[in-house]
């Protein structure tokens, strides 16, 4: 592969429960913590579930001023924030100077877009009428306005716009970065994702869903691949990747940090919310299928480990069927058990997990796994971070609606 | 109301509304508003508040002229009268 067609990473932020940096994120996962917790940017007293991840105010506060970023919806302004610390690690911002005009595209995932400001929004009209909609409400609650606002604000000129497939959008989003470098059509792309829907309509949405974890404990309410899972945890999050150009990242003496190897996807065209082995299945061997390489030659597996009871049992006939025999020894984990199911976010922060633990050969432990569901049956990572040799990781992320995206990442190698 | 009323009270309105950490007792009627912190979203609700806080509807598109806290002073006085 030509060097102006390889993807590599250059820049990476981290916005979620676990931090606002990207070294409180790597060291929470080592540790074992989880950012889970009761319910308290609203009163959940009523609701099913009262427990999710959610960003630290206290740390987000100063982040975010620092870089004097105005906030408008919390899923923007997260989103801002892993926007500019990605470009400051990749050498491409500082928050001591004003953003010049770059070439760079912009590509977001938010599976529910600004839904804080719809909500509030709402509220408002229902209680004041017209009077109660501010002029500034179509440009804050559209659901383009994260990558909208990240060009607007670092000068960002090539295209922007937002990939929305739920669960998976900010995977297809990073996806297509890969897409548009290898094809040629760009040389250097900010992708990520970013979701933030902690407010009593969404939530209280995905409560009466019946998806979600009734455990009030916030220790254990998520737990990925076990025998007792009773549903997923809602949480926050946005991350970011600056992907450019093995050329591009060269001609700029760039740190190079991963390269992206390969990405697939495909639809399940089943069933709006009930995932589909054959759906996940089809995308994950596409996914090997652009980066040119077998089954066997994957090292480990960053699941979309939901923790509800259908995906997990799925997502493992899914990793059976296009692994064989190799799913008996492919350390597999899901990094929801730490920050909660981030949506649009998730396929992002988990990317940025997979490419931490490729660069450090160090896996996090599926947090919670005590009892393995004997149906989930693939090589699942114990509780305890595990020493891997991998050169190749998978990152999968399936979302309702049937989509499945799924990114071959690899070690930066020569 | 007097135009140093007008801009007295539009200095609380911006207050409010702008996140920058702007000299709020030096900013007059010469200051841009452009300089305070305002973008092309954030102005959209400043003219809310300042309808809001002034009693009055008015079309923002009337706005595009208005460069410093002095103009939009001006045009305030003018919908206060009309």
């Amino acid at each position: 592969m030509p060097d102006d067609r390889r993807a590599v990473v250059t820049g990476l932020g981290v916005v979620c429960a676990l931090g606002v940096t990207e070294s409180a994120f790597w060291e929470s996962l080592l540790a074992g913590r989880s950012g889970i917790g009761p319910v308290t940017r609203f009163d959940a007293a009523g609701y099913r579930t009262r427990v999710a991840s959610e960003i630290d105010d206290a740390a987000l506060g100063p982040a975010l001023k620092a870089r004097k970023i105005r906030p408008t919806d919390r899923s923007v302004d997260i989103g801002l924030l892993a926007a500019a610390q990605a470009l400051e690690s990749a050498g491409l911002a500082s928050p001591d100077r004003a953003p010049e005009p770059q070439e760079v595209t912009t590509i977001f995932g938010t599976g529910a877009g600004p839904s804080d400001s719809a909500f509030a929004g709402t509220r408002s009209f229902l209680e004041r009428g017209l009077a109660g909609l501010r002029p500034s409400t179509v440009p804050t609650v559209m659901i383009n306005a994260v990558s909208a606002q990240i060009s607007l604000r670092y000068k960002l000129r090539g295209p922007n716009w937002v990939v929305a497939s739920a669960c998976a959008s900010s995977t297809a989003a990073i996806g297509q970065a890969f897409r548009l470098v290898r094809a040629g059509h760009a040389e250097r792309v900010l992708a990520g994702g970013t979701d933030a829907i902690l407010n009593p309509l969404a939530f209280g949405a995905w409560n009466n869903l019946g998806v979600m974890s009734a455990n009030p404990d916030p220790d254990t309410a998520c737990r990925p691949f076990d025998v007792d899972r009773d549903g997923l945890v809602l949480g926050e999050g946005a991350a970011a990747l600056v992907v450019e150009s093995l050329a591009a990242a060269r001609a700029r003496s760039a740190a190079i940090r991963a390269e992206i190897l390969g990405f697939g996807e495909s639809s399940d065209a089943e069933h709006i919310t009930r995932p589909d082995p054959d759906g996940q299945a089809r995308a994950i061997a596409a996914a090997l299928a652009s980066a040119g390489l077998r089954p066997a030659d994957v090292g480990f597996i960053n699941a979309h480990g939901s923790a509800t009871p259908a995906n997990d049992t799925c997502e493992s006939d899914a990793i059976r069927r296009v692994f064989g025999a190799a799913a008996d020894r492919i350390p597999t984990a899901s990094s929801k058990s730490y920050f909660g199911h981030t949506l649009g976010a998730c396929g992002a922060l988990e990317t940025a997990a997979t490419l931490l633990a490729l660069a450090h050969g160090l896996v996090p432990g599926n947090r919670n796994l005590h009892h393995p569901d004997p149906q989930c049956a693939i090589r699942l990572v114990g509780r305890a971070p595990e020493a891997v040799s991998a050169r190749v990781a998978i990152k999968n992320s399936f979302g309702f609606g049937g989509h499945n995206a799924v990114l071959v990442l690899g070690r930066f190698e020569d | 109301m007097t135009r140093d009323e007008v801009i007295q009270k539009l200095r609380e309105e911006m207050k409010v509304s702008s996140t920058e950490e702007a000299d709020w007792d030096a900013v007059g009627a010469e200051t841009t508003i452009e300089s305070l912190g305002f973008d092309s979203l954030s102005i959209l609700d400043l003219i809310y508040d300042v309808q809001q806080a002034f009693g009055l509807s008015f079309d923002a598109e009337k706005l595009v002229d208005v460069r410093t806290v002095g103009d939009l002073a001006d045009f305030i006085q003018k919908e206060l009268d009309a």
